[in-house]
C-alpha cells in the first residue's frame, strides 16, 4: 500500500478546518444528519487523502454518538439490543468497506480511493438529496399528507419482515415487542457499515432501514442509530487507526468547530418550518454532489481510464469543484443563521406580546392572593414524561390540586441537543406532537375534576434545569415529580434529576415513587430541630389539616448520642407535637435511635403511612456528595411519597 | 425576591462550570498543538506494526469529545441561545 501522508497544519489550514467543522456541525445539527457528507469532501478538497478524511471523520463522530445514545437512553428511546445487533453487522460492513478502500488504494493509489469515494458520494447524494427535495416540495405545497397520516402505521415492508419466521434465527426486540430474523438485520447492518466506511455517513441507510424494514418509530430509529454509529464508528476508527489512517489532529480540530456549530443548527430547527429544513438539506447535498462531480474527470484521467486531460483543464475543474463546495458551505451557514435570526426575532416579539398580556391580567390576579408565611398551595408544577414513573406524580398532583383548589402546570420535556443526530427536525416535531398529545390527556383529566390546568412542552437538554426554570417562570408553590430508580454509585456519580431539583428548587417538592398512593392515612414528619425542620412541621400541619390526617413526629439520634442530645431531641419532638395539637391535629411524637433514613422508613412501614414530610438543607454538588443527604437516602429507600419542604 | 437571587445564583454557577470546562478544553487543545509532531510519529509507528499505539488516537477522541462537548453544550445556553420553547 502506498504510504499515507498527513497534511501539514499551518495557521490558515487549521482555521479553515475549524471553520469547515463549524459549518459542517451547523449543517449536521440543522438537518439532523451526519455532517460528514460536507466534512469528508471539504477535507479532500484541502488535500487530505480520501482514506484519511473518512477515517478522521469517523474518529470525531463516534464519541458524540456515545454521548447521544446515553442521553436518549435515559428517555427510553433506545433499543440497545437492536442497536448492538445491528452495530455488530455494521462492524462487519465497516470491515468489508475498509478492505475495499485499502485494496483500491493498493491497486490504484490515492487517486483510486479519491475516485471511489467521490463516485459513491455522487450516487448517494443524488438519491438522498432527490428524495429530501421531493418531500420538501410536497410539504410546502400542502402538508395535509403529514397531518392526515395515521400515527405509527406499520409500513408494509415491516409487516412482511415481522411475519417472516426463519427458525433458529429469530431475535425478540422489546421496543417493537416482536421477533425479527437476524438474516434480515444482517444485510441492513452491513450496508450501513459499508456506507459509513466509504463516506462516513451510515445513518443514510441505518435510520430508514429500521423505520421501514423493522417498523421502529422514527424517534426510536434515530436514537438506536446512535448505538449503531457508536459501535461501528469506534470499531471503524480502530480499524482505520491500525492502518495509521486516522489523523487525530484533523479529527479534533473538526470536532472543536463541529461541537460549536451543531448546537446552533439544532436550535435553528426549532424556529423554522419542516420544509425549510428539507430545502436547505437538499440544496447542500446537491451542491456537494456537483462539487464532487467536477473532480471525477481529473481522477479518471490520472488513472488512465479516459483520454488524458491537460493539467490546466484539471486545475480549472478542480477549482470549480472547490468553489462549488465553498459556496455550499457558505450557503448552508447563511441560510441557517438567517433562519435562526428571523425565528428568534419573531419568537421574542411573540413572547413580549404574550407577557404584556399576562401582566395585564394574570399577574394582577395572582398578586391579589393573601400573603402566607407558611407557604401557599395555590399553584403546582408537575413534570411528566408519559412513563410509569411520572404517572403516579400526575395522579397525586391532580388529587392534591383538587383538595387545595390549586392551579396546575403540567410540563413535558422534549430532549434536544447533540444526540439528535439521526433524523433531526421531523423526529423532534414528532416527539413534540406526542408530548403535547400526552399533556392534552392530562389537561382533560384536570378539567374533568374542575382543576385549572395549563400544559407546556419544553425543549431542553437538562431535565432538572428545565423543571426549575419552569417553576420560576410560573412562580409555582410546589413541584411534583416522579422518581427513577437509579441507586448507589451511579446516582452519586451521575447525579439525579430529582435530587438536583430538590437541591435548587425555590419551592417545595413532592416526590412520588411509582407505586405510591397518597390517601390521607398517616403522615410521618421527620424533624431535627433545624429551621428547615420547623418549616416542615408547619407545612405538615397544613397538609394534615386539609386531609384530616394523623401525624407521627420523629426525630432520630445515633447510638453514640449523649443524654443531653437525647433530651434536646425529645424537646424538639415535644415542641412540634405541641404546635400540631394546637392546630387540632391528631398527633404523637417519638425519638428513635439509629440511622435516620432507616428509622424513618421503618416508622413509615409500622404506621402504614402514605406521606413522609421532611425539611431540606438544600445541599447540592460536591457538598451533597461529601456530606450526603438524609432526604435523598429516604427517597432512595422508600416507596412512599416524600414531601420535601424547602427553606425560604 | 428569592426567585431572582436563585436565578442569579444558578447563572453564576453555570458561568463558573462553563468557564472551568472551557479552560480544560483549551488546555487539551494546547497540549494537542504542542505535541502535534508526536501524534504523526505515533501514526507512523502504528503503520510500522506497533498496533498498541491505536489507543492514543481513540483515547484522545473520547476525552476531547466529552470535555469539549460538555463545554459547547453550556456555552450557547449561557449566551442565551436556546431552542424555541
Amino acid at each position: 500500500m502506498e504510504s499515507i501522508q498527513f497534511i501539514d497544519l499551518t495557521f490558515s489550514s487549521t482555521f479553515i478546518l475549524f471553520l469547515v467543522g463549524f459549518v459542517g456541525g451547523m449543517v449536521s445539527g440543522f438537518i439532523g444528519s451526519g455532517g460528514a457528507f460536507v466534512l469528508t469532501p471539504a477535507m479532500m478538497t484541502m488535500g487530505v487523502p480520501a482514506i484519511v478524511a473518512v477515517a478522521s471523520n469517523m474518529a470525531h463522530k463516534f464519541p458524540k454518538a456515545l454521548v447521544g445514545a446515553y442521553k436518549r437512553n435515559k428517555y427510553g428511546q433506545v433499543d440497545i439490543k437492536l442497536g448492538v445487533v445491528m452495530g455488530i453487522f455494521a462492524e462487519i460492513g465497516v470491515l468489508i468497506g475498509k478492505n475495499v478502500m485499502v485494496n483500491i488504494r493498493t491497486a490504484f493509489g490515492p487517486t483510486g480511493t479519491n475516485l471511489y469515494v467521490s463516485f459513491v458520494f455522487v450516487i448517494v447524494l443524488a438519491i438522498v438529496g432527490g428524495i429530501v427535495l421531493r418531500d420538501g416540495l410536497k410539504e410546502q405545497q400542502g402538508n395535509a399528507d403529514t397531518k392526515d397520516k395515521p400515527p405509527h402505521k406499520l409500513p408494509p415492508l415491516a409487516q412482511w419482515v415481522r411475519r417472516l419466521h426463519i427458525p433458529g434465527t429469530m431475535i425478540h426486540f422489546k421496543s417493537i415487542d416482536a421477533k425479527v430474523s437476524f438474516l434480515v438485520l444482517a444485510p441492513l447492518g452491513m450496508a450501513t457499515g459499508m456506507l459509513a466506511a466509504t463516506i462516513a455517513v451510515g445513518g443514510f441507510i441505518g435510520v430508514p432501514a429500521m423505520m421501514y424494514f423493522i417498523g421502529l418509530p422514527a424517534l426510536m430509529a434515530s436514537a438506536t442509530e446512535l448505538v449503531i454509529a457508536f459501535v461501528m464508528g469506534m470499531g471503524g476508527s480502530i480499524l482505520y487507526a491500525m492502518e495509521g489512517a486516522v489523523d487525530i489532529r484533523l479529527s479534533m480540530i473538526i470536532l472543536a468547530g463541529s461541537l460549536f456549530g451543531i448546537q446552533i443548527g439544532a436550535i435553528g430547527t426549532t424556529y423554522v418550518k419542516d420544509y425549510v429544513v428539507k430545502f436547505v438539506m437538499a440544496a447542500i447535498m446537491l451542491l456537494v454532489l456537483v462539487s464532487r462531480f467536477f473532480y471525477i474527470p481529473g481522477y479518471l484521467s490520472q488513472l488512465g481510464k479516459i483520454a488524458p486531460i491537460d493539467e490546466g483543464t484539471i486545475r480549472l475543474l478542480n477549482g470549480i469543484g472547490e468553489g462549488t463546495l465553498g459556496f455550499a458551505l457558505l450557503f448552508g451557514a447563511v441560510m441557517i443563521l438567517q433562519a435562526l435570526y428571523r425565528g428568534i426575532s419573531e419568537h421574542r416579539r411573540e413572547q413580549s406580546a404574550a407577557s404584556a398580556a399576562v401582566s395585564a391580567t394574570g399577574l394582577l390576579a395572582a398578586d391579589a392572593r393573601p400573603l402566607s408565611p407558611l407557604g401557599r398551595f395555590g399553584c403546582f408544577l408537575v413534570a411528566s414524561d408519559n412513563s410509569d414513573f411520572s404517572a403516579a406524580a400526575v395522579r397525586e398532583a391532580l388529587g392534591m390540586a383538587q383538595k387545595c383548589k390549586a392551579r396546575i402546570h403540567v410540563m413535558s420535556l422534549v430532549a434536544s441537543g447533540l444526540e439528535y443526530g439521526g433524523l433531526g427536525n421531523p423526529v423532534l416535531k414528532e416527539e413534540l406532537s406526542l408530548a403535547q398529545t400526552h399533556l392534552d390527556g392530562i389537561s382533560q383529566q384536570a378539567k374533568d375534576r374542575g382543576i385549572d390546568c395549563e400544559t407546556h412542552v419544553i425543549h431542553g437538554q437538562i431535565v432538572d434545569q428545565e423543571i426549575l426554570s419552569t417553576a420560576q417562570r410560573f412562580n409555582t408553590d410546589l413541584i411534583v415529580m416522579g422518581r427513577r430508580g437509579r441507586r448507589g454509585l451511579a446516582r452519586m456519580m451521575l447525579g439525579h434529576a430529582t435530587a438536583r431539583v430538590i437541591g435548587k428548587s425555590p419551592c417545595n417538592v413532592l416526590v412520588v415513587p411509582r407505586t405510591a398512593h397518597i390517601e390521607g392515612r398517616h403522615i410521618v414528619l421527620a424533624t431535627d430541630g433545624s429551621r428547615h425542620a420547623d418549616r416542615a412541621v408547619m407545612t405538615a400541619g397544613q397538609l394534615a389539616h386539609q386531609c384530616q390526617t394523623p401525624i407521627t413526629v420523629v426525630s432520630v439520634i445515633d447510638h453514640e448520642a449523649t443524654s443531653e442530645q437525647r433530651i434536646r431531641a425529645e424537646q424538639v419532638v415535644g415542641r412540634a407535637v405541641d404546635y400540631l395539637k394546637g392546630q387540632n391535629i391528631t398527633c404523637e411524637g417519638t425519638v428513635l435511635t439509629g440511622r435516620p433514613d432507616g428509622e424513618i422508613i421503618d416508622m413509615v412501614n409500622r404506621k402504614n403511612a402514605d406521606l413522609i414530610v421532611v425539611g431540606s438543607h438544600g445541599l447540592t454538588g460536591l457538598e451533597r456528595i461529601l456530606v450526603g443527604s438524609t432526604t435523598e437516602r429516604i427517597l432512595n429507600g422508600t416507596t412512599t411519597a416524600v414531601f420535601v419542604v424547602k427553606g425560604g | 425576591m428569592s426567585t431572582q437571587s436563585n436565578s442569579a445564583g444558578s447563572t453564576a454557577g453555570a458561568f463558573v462550570s462553563t468557564l472551568a470546562l472551557g479552560s480544560v478544553s483549551a488546555a487539551l487543545y494546547l497540549l494537542l498543538y504542542l505535541h502535534e509532531e508526536k501524534l504523526e510519529t505515533i501514526a507512523n509507528l502504528i503503520r510500522q506494526g506497533h498496533k498498541s499505539y491505536v489507543v492514543v488516537p481513540i483515547g484522545i477522541a473520547l476525552i476531547f469529545s466529552f470535555i469539549h462537548g460538555a463545554f459547547t453544550g453550556r456555552f450557547w445556553d449561557l449566551l442565551g441561545l436556546k431552542a424555541r420553547k
